[in-house]
């Protein structure tokens, strides 16, 4: 890796790339804004028609806690994968067998696990207070460029690569069960093995993504993209080419916002990723307009 | 096998399905001959689409259901409802092509899914509606539509659930003179399931009315053909204001 970081920090000397590609953990941001993009943005669109928005952010906040289960079993601060993954995972299998077994609408049913994992993670970070200073934890929080290492960036392309393998085996029947579950059973497809499936690629995702966007904000990377992009596209092609590119520029932008104001990494990606929502939206009035 | 039995293409007998304790379809059993259109008739509530979905295997029942295949055993099914975000950028041509290619559609549609799906539209009299996307259909184009979805594979049943329910006259005419057109010409099975007595009369061989339970079974003319029929029942009379 510091071979490449060399290379690029040699093109951004010569001027043939802006100059902040002079620093290692920009350029590593950087790398990690092209593997989120498509990630993020692939699942965005589906997110956002199987109605999951909420499902995200339930999820986001539970990283939380799996923060702190980590921290507690003895994980590394800069890298408690064990305790997000494990929680995540079986916050989000825990929560789908719930919404398939139980009879309350799902957006009341993930709010109880919302306000559990959020209270638990509340409770265990002020016993870590014990161990660590609280702010070390804030990276996970509200996301940081500085705490991203290389094992991050190899571990999010890892993750990356499957994800969207096994998105491609199953997109059509996730986007055909998503308009209609019976045409989705008689077209082959098992709706409760395909709902299990989605939550776990999108748990994988976004806990890989943690660490560039965080906790309180992965949500924002998991659905504006895709709302975005419904502003402005016309077909299913359309619809994934946008989100990818809104999810692209909203982190390359917040790159730059972060390193030029001095505000954490998920705070700026957030700004500017509902910026662009706010302008397709202003771009669908006014075409809107002018075909009325 | 006798000569009749191989002439039913689905038999159904003591179809029990019980939701929270109480019987949506309770004993109901019934033949539906290869070849014809057979009409489920019966108020809101009656117990129609359930009757479907357990054909579909889609929910739990007690009782036996037997298909006899002989033909490419493939099922089509338009569902009642399919409601459609009005927002979503799903075109007419994505959604076809989702169950007919494997490639991702949102990577693109190959050229043989493009030429099975304009050939596809044309059956349903649709033909230059591919880019067009879903939620700007109305309700007739989008009936028609998934009537498109379902009858590829060909099928050997096809399943309607009330196909012209909230379309107006002339979206119900179009799709039930495509809809006889296809399955004249393919012998395809039709089991549908309807409320509108007059769209029965229009295009019933054999019609079963259900209210939980079988209430009348037998040809359109000798249930609906007047006063011995239909209007007699007085299940009619109580839930549908019929007069004898």
């Amino acid at each position: 890796m510091t071979a490449l970081y060399t290379w690029i920090g040699g093109l951004a000397q010569q001027g043939l790339l802006p100059s902040d590609f002079q620093y290692p953990f920009l350029i590593r941001g950087f790398l990690c804004v092209l593997v989120l993009a498509p990630i993020l943005g692939g699942l965005s669109h589906l997110v956002v028609t199987r109605r999951m928005a909420f499902f995200s952010a339930a999820l986001g906040q539970a990283s939380l806690t799996g923060v702190a289960i980590g921290l507690l079993l003895g994980e590394p601060l800069n890298a408690p994968y064990g305790g997000m993954f494990g929680f995540c995972l079986l916050s989000t299998l825990a929560m789908v067998y719930v919404k398939r077994h139980a009879t309350l609408p799902p957006d009341t049913l993930i709010g109880v696990f919302h306000a559990l994992t959020l209270g638990l993670g509340l409770c265990l970070l002020v016993a870590l207070t014990r161990q660590f200073n609280v702010h070390q934890v804030e990276s996970v929080l509200f996301g940081s460029l500085l705490t991203v290492t290389d094992g991050d960036l190899l571990l999010l392309v890892a993750v990356g690569a499957l994800v969207a393998v096994l998105l491609v085996s199953q997109y059509n029947h996730l986007l055909l069960d998503s308009l209609s579950p019976p045409l989705a059973r008689v077209a082959g497809a098992e709706p409760a093995y395909l709902e299990y499936f989605f939550a776990v690629l999108l748990t994988l995702s976004i806990v890989v993504s943690l660490k560039i966007i965080g906790a309180l904000l992965v949500e924002a990377l998991v659905v504006v993209p895709a709302a975005a992009a419904r502003n402005v596209a016309r077909g299913t092609r359309s619809y994934l080419a946008w989100s990818v590119a809104v999810a692209f520029f909203a982190g390359a932008g917040g790159l730059g916002v972060s390193t030029r104001f001095f505000v954490p990494t998920g705070g700026a990606v957030v700004l500017v990723v509902t910026g662009i929502f706010f302008l397709t939206l202003a771009a669908r009035s006014m075409l809107r307009r002018r075909l009325a | 096998m006798t000569d009749g039995a191989a002439e039913l293409l689905l038999e159904i007998d003591g179809l029990t399905v019980r939701r929270q304790g109480e019987a949506l379809l309770d004993d109901v059993s019934l033949r539906v001959r290869r070849g014809s259109l057979h009409v489920i008739l019966g108020p809101n509530g009656a117990g129609k689409s359930t009757l479907l979905s357990a054909v579909l295997g889609q929910i739990a029942f007690d009782g036996r259901i037997v298909v006899s295949w002989t033909g490419s055993g493939a099922i089509g099914y338009v569902p009642q409802t399919f409601a459609v975000d009005p927002t979503l950028p799903v075109t007419v041509q994505d959604f076809l092509a989702l169950t007919r290619q494997r490639r991702p559609v949102c990577l693109g549609i190959a050229r043989p899914t493009r030429t099975a799906i304009a050939r596809l539209l044309g059956r349903v009299r649709l033909s230059g509606l591919e880019q067009r996307p879903l939620a700007v259909l109305s309700g007739g184009e989008l009936k028609r539509v998934l009537l498109a979805h379902a009858l590829d594979p060909e099928p050997e049943l096809l399943l309607l659930d009330e196909p012209s329910a909230g379309l107006d006259k002339a979206a119900v005419r179009i799709l039930e003179e495509t809809l006889l057109a296809l399955t004249r010409a393919a012998q395809t099975t039709v089991l549908m399931v309807s409320h509108d007595l007059e769209q029965v009369r229009r295009m019933a061989d054999h019609v079963t009315v259900l209210d939980r339970r079988i209430v009348a079974d037998g040809p359109w003319h000798e249930i609906l053909g007047g006063a011995s029929g239909l209007e007699a029942l007085p299940v009619a009379a109580e839930r549908w204001g019929v007069r004898p």
